[in-house]
């Protein structure tokens, strides 16, 4: 009886406790995506809010949107986060959120507040991808995407998909950003989005009814970061030169002339399956040089240059093509980098790690140093199929014709 | 002085009349108690009397051997003499039935009557026959009705512990299988049989359960259900530490494993002890049916007895507590199934499985004719009408119903009860803590389960303690080829604990070369 009287005494600590922190799944509202900018002195916070109603197959009325966007705004983050409630009858939800897009004028103010916050707090998570925006990054998140539902998703499979097809851009979690933040060179580099197209935004369900929507998002530039501000940008295809230099190339398109050098027209191309980058940096003369080593393989995708492929000397000779392209592709890239003095390369965490020592009085100055050192690039590229036929079509036509 | 007398025993009165009259006293004149008298041509001046109790003999026999012999039956000339001789020579010379007994107080006359032996008693003997007549109607040995297999015998246990016992002991057939029969229940004096395998059993063991059934003072057992919560190890235990079975095949297989099975009188359940925990979760079937499958089957039983114990209270937790470690796409699809769901998330499961559990009990207790009528309300009404209402969500429904289903799977019934009973803990723990509450449950469970004994056995052996035969686990998860199991699987002291040569791999290639 004692021991049933304890039990039950037990039992009814237990009822005290309440539920918790439990959160009923319709008590919160899910944040797919968030944007910050900077305005008149305040930061503006903008959530773009699953509207799990018009998703669901079962009740989702094809007439309204996903998601609802609205914005917040306040002297710090945490505050205009809270000021939400005054406009939202839920709880916000940071957990899922796939996507944080930093408005150019917030970027270039200092993203450090943003970062201080996500270090902090255990609801938002480092896994986000972190972009930037040109202009207003509330105008991003009100575009609705053709095909995916919720246009944070959107953008964070955008990403996804870019690095591991095309790779001119890669992924920049808040991880990634906050790891190379608080590394040797304090720099990082975040893909920008900007709208493309005329006219007003794609923002109601009634435009993606056309099959062309009249704006976009699409993935533009590489914004380099310095400290925690953004210097400056890199386009496209110098970003590219990036990612083949910092060994981020997962898989890519590398189009390439008959001839080389910069006039000609590259009129061929090669899918790169594999692809790595060795760097080893030396100290020469009070410089630094850094010596980098790519090695490729890839399969010859298309090709209208002279020349038989099934006789194993020519394909060589392509290869070495290619070889250049590679090179000429980082040189390029790492030209773009150096004008800007930022180094978004890991050159100087390499340096770091390497040699500890020359680091230390390397660091306080690297900012004059970094310009000065020199790239030496070595590449090595394989083609493992050069597909199913031999001379290009015109050639093999004119032989055919001819014979 | 009386209470003396009565505990060696009325003795029987050399005088017929007396005797049928004390036994119809006893009796209450009973209306199906039987009492013909007659005489012989033999000793015409000499009464004999038979007694029995329709119903539980077989009046056939009754006719055939003991009557009609009797009324023509010559005896030697002394017989006559004395009352002794006359039953004596009827034994010896009369009745043709195998069992004859003899007895001299009441009480005892009165014990085998019940159990179905017809009472003969001549004028001047102080002593009655009786002969083993019993019969009457009894179930055919049929079809088990509550653990059915595709492959395998298709016999099942009946109510009558002697036709059980012969079940075992057709597919045994060994001298080593001993029987020994105990009488329990101060009233219905059920035949409690204990069976075991001598020579390869723990006699220790044996021991014990005799003592454990010696120690039981009941008026009557009316099912082995009464026996097991007597005999078993731990009473406040929602696990069942003794196996349940109506298989003669399974009682045989658990009887060369080395265990002890008892069979009750009136109960087609057969009791087996000692159990572990990871024996409810072999079937019979697993051992004739290829390994390969019978161990991914086997797998099958072990995940669905853990989601028919966490899976609701899985999903409260993850939805009112955990909503990150949901893939986005999942959440939101929830989150829209949620909307405008007026419970909490556990109150909505409480309330679904309840409802289930009702309906379970339901379709088990009600007749069977409106049967089909469970089924259109519970398919119906209580799952697409209340999603469709509004009241609970369409993913509680499908929890609920997998639930339901993976509970369904568990060879042992007695085994898929304590899961069903335990969920309904762990899902408040969940609603209250959720992950930690269900970590905290599991603990305890586990805590609690290696606590248990079942006849001395660890509960949780082969795995806690650290067994003493290496590699006796291998035998729990994986249903190994037959020439591979060498080892009998408990890991008690068996007398023989190898049930097989080693080394006994089919070669590859049998057939002839030529």
């Amino acid at each position: 009886m004692r021991t049933m009287r304890g039990l039950l005494c037990c039992l009814l600590l237990l009822l005290q406790t309440g539920c918790w922190n439990r959160v009923e799944l319709n008590d919160v509202a899910i944040i797919s995506a968030t944007g910050v900018d900077w305005q008149n002195g305040k930061w503006v916070l903008s959530y773009q809010v699953v509207i799990p109603k018009a998703i669901s197959s079962q009740s989702g009325e094809s007439g309204s949107a996903a998601v609802n966007v609205f914005s917040t705004t306040g002297d710090n983050f945490r505050i205009a986060i809270s000021k939400a409630s005054e406009e939202t009858s839920r709880r916000l939800y940071f957990s899922h959120n796939q996507v944080v897009i930093i408005g150019e004028s917030a970027a270039r103010k200092g993203m450090g507040p943003l970062l201080e916050s996500y270090l902090r707090n255990h609801d938002s998570r480092e896994t986000v991808s972190m972009f930037l925006s040109k202009g207003s990054a509330r105008r991003m998140l009100e575009q609705l995407v053709p095909l995916e539902q919720i246009p944070g998703a959107a953008i964070q499979r955008m990403i996804a998909n870019e690095e591991h097809g095309s790779s001119a851009f890669r992924q920049m979690t808040a991880n990634d950003v906050l790891m190379e933040l608080l590394g040797s060179a304090q720099a990082t580099s975040i893909p920008g989005l900007v709208i493309a197209g005329e006219g007003e935004g794609t923002d109601s369900v009634g435009m993606l009814g056309k099959t062309t929507t009249p704006t976009k998002v699409r993935l533009s530039e590489l914004g380099l970061i310095q400290g925690d501000k953004l210097v400056g940008w890199i386009d496209d295809e110098q970003s590219r030169g990036l990612m083949w230099l910092t060994n981020h190339i997962n898989k890519t398109t590398l189009s390439f002339s008959c001839a080389g050098g910069s006039k000609s027209r590259a009129s061929s191309s090669a899918k790169i399956l594999t692809a790595s980058t060795k760097l080893t940096p030396e100290h020469v003369d009070g410089k630094w040089l850094i010596k980098a080593k790519v090695e490729a393989t890839g399969l010859l995708m298309e090709y209208n240059c002279p020349g038989d492929l099934s006789k194993p000397a020519e394909v060589e000779k392509l290869e070495r093509r290619i070889e250049e392209e590679i090179k000429a592709v980082i040189a390029e890239g790492w030209e773009a980098v150096r004008k800007q003095g930022v180094d978004v390369t890991g050159f100087g965490t390499l340096i770091h790690k390497r040699y500890p020592k020359l680091w230390k009085q390397a660091s306080a100055d690297w900012k004059e140093l970094f310009p000065k050192t020199e790239l030496e690039v070595e590449a090595r590229m394989k083609l493992n199929s050069t597909g199913m036929s031999g001379r290009n079509f015109k050639d093999a036509q004119k032989k055919a014709g001819g014979g | 002085m009386s209470e003396i007398k009565q505990a060696a025993g009325t003795p029987l009165s050399a005088s017929v009349q007396a005797n049928v009259h004390a036994v119809n006293a006893r009796f209450g004149s009973s209306s199906d108690l039987v009492v013909r008298l007659f005489r012989s041509d033999a000793a015409p001046e000499r009464v004999i009397a038979l007694l029995y109790i329709c119903g539980l003999v077989e009046t056939d026999t009754i006719n055939e051997s003991i009557i009609a012999p009797m009324m023509a039956m010559e005896l030697p000339p002394y017989a006559e003499e004395k009352g002794d001789l006359l039953l004596e020579s009827m034994r010896a010379c009369v009745v043709p039935v195998s069992s004859v007994k003899d007895v001299t107080t009441l009480e005892e006359a009165l014990q085998y009557m019940t159990d179905g032996r017809c009472l003969l008693m001549a004028d001047g003997s102080a002593m009655a026959l009786l002969a083993d007549v019993s019969g009457g109607n009894q179930r055919s040995v049929g079809i088990p009705q509550t653990q059915t297999v595709i492959r395998g015998p298709q016999r099942g246990f009946v109510e009558d512990v002697q036709t059980n016992v012969s079940l075992v002991r057709r597919i045994i057939r060994s001298s080593d299988l001993h029987v020994q029969t105990h009488k329990i229940g101060e009233q219905t004096h059920s035949n409690v049989a204990v069976l075991y395998l001598n020579g390869v059993v723990d006699p220790s063991i044996v021991k014990e359960v005799y003592r454990r059934l010696a120690d039981i003072d009941i008026d009557g057992v009316l099912e082995s259900g009464y026996i097991e919560e007597f005999i078993q190890d731990e009473s406040f235990t929602m696990f069942p530490t003794m196996m349940n079975t109506e298989r003669p095949d399974t009682v045989a297989a658990s009887l060369l494993e080395g265990r002890v099975a008892i069979l009750v009188d009136g109960s087609p359940i057969a009791l087996i002890a000692p159990t572990t925990f990871f024996s409810f979760f072999d079937s019979p079937e697993d051992y004739y049916q290829r390994f390969d499958i019978a161990t991914f089957i086997r797998m099958i039983r072990y995940v669905a007895y853990v989601i028919s114990m966490v899976f609701p209270a899985f999903y409260i937790a993850i939805t009112t507590f955990h909503q990150e470690m949901l893939p986005t796409t999942l959440l939101i699809s929830l989150a829209a199934q949620r909307e405008g769901v007026p419970f909490p998330g556990l109150v909505e499961a409480l309330l679904m499985e309840t409802t289930f559990e009702v309906l379970r009990e339901a379709g088990l207790r009600m007749p069977r004719a409106i049967g089909p009528a469970i089924s259109i309300v519970g398919a119906l009404v209580l799952g697409q009408s209340a999603v469709q209402a509004g009241i609970v969500s369409a993913g509680m429904v499908i929890v609920v119903s997998f639930t339901a289903i993976s509970n369904f799977v568990m060879p042992e019934f007695n085994m898929a009860g304590t899961s069903r009973t335990i969920r309904f803990g762990i899902m408040i723990m969940a609603g209250l803590f959720g992950f930690l509450g269900i970590f905290l449950s599991v603990l305890f469970i586990m805590v609690h389960l290696a606590s248990l004994r079942s006849f001395g056995v660890p509960y949780m052996s082969p795995f806690a303690p650290k067994p003493k035969k290496a590699g006796i686990w291998r035998g729990v998860f994986i249903r190994k080829p037959w020439w591979s199991i060498v080892l009998r699987p408990m890991d008690t002291n068996l007398r023989n604990p190898k049930r097989q040569g080693s080394g006994r791999r089919p070669p590859a290639q049998r057939h002839s070369r030529q």
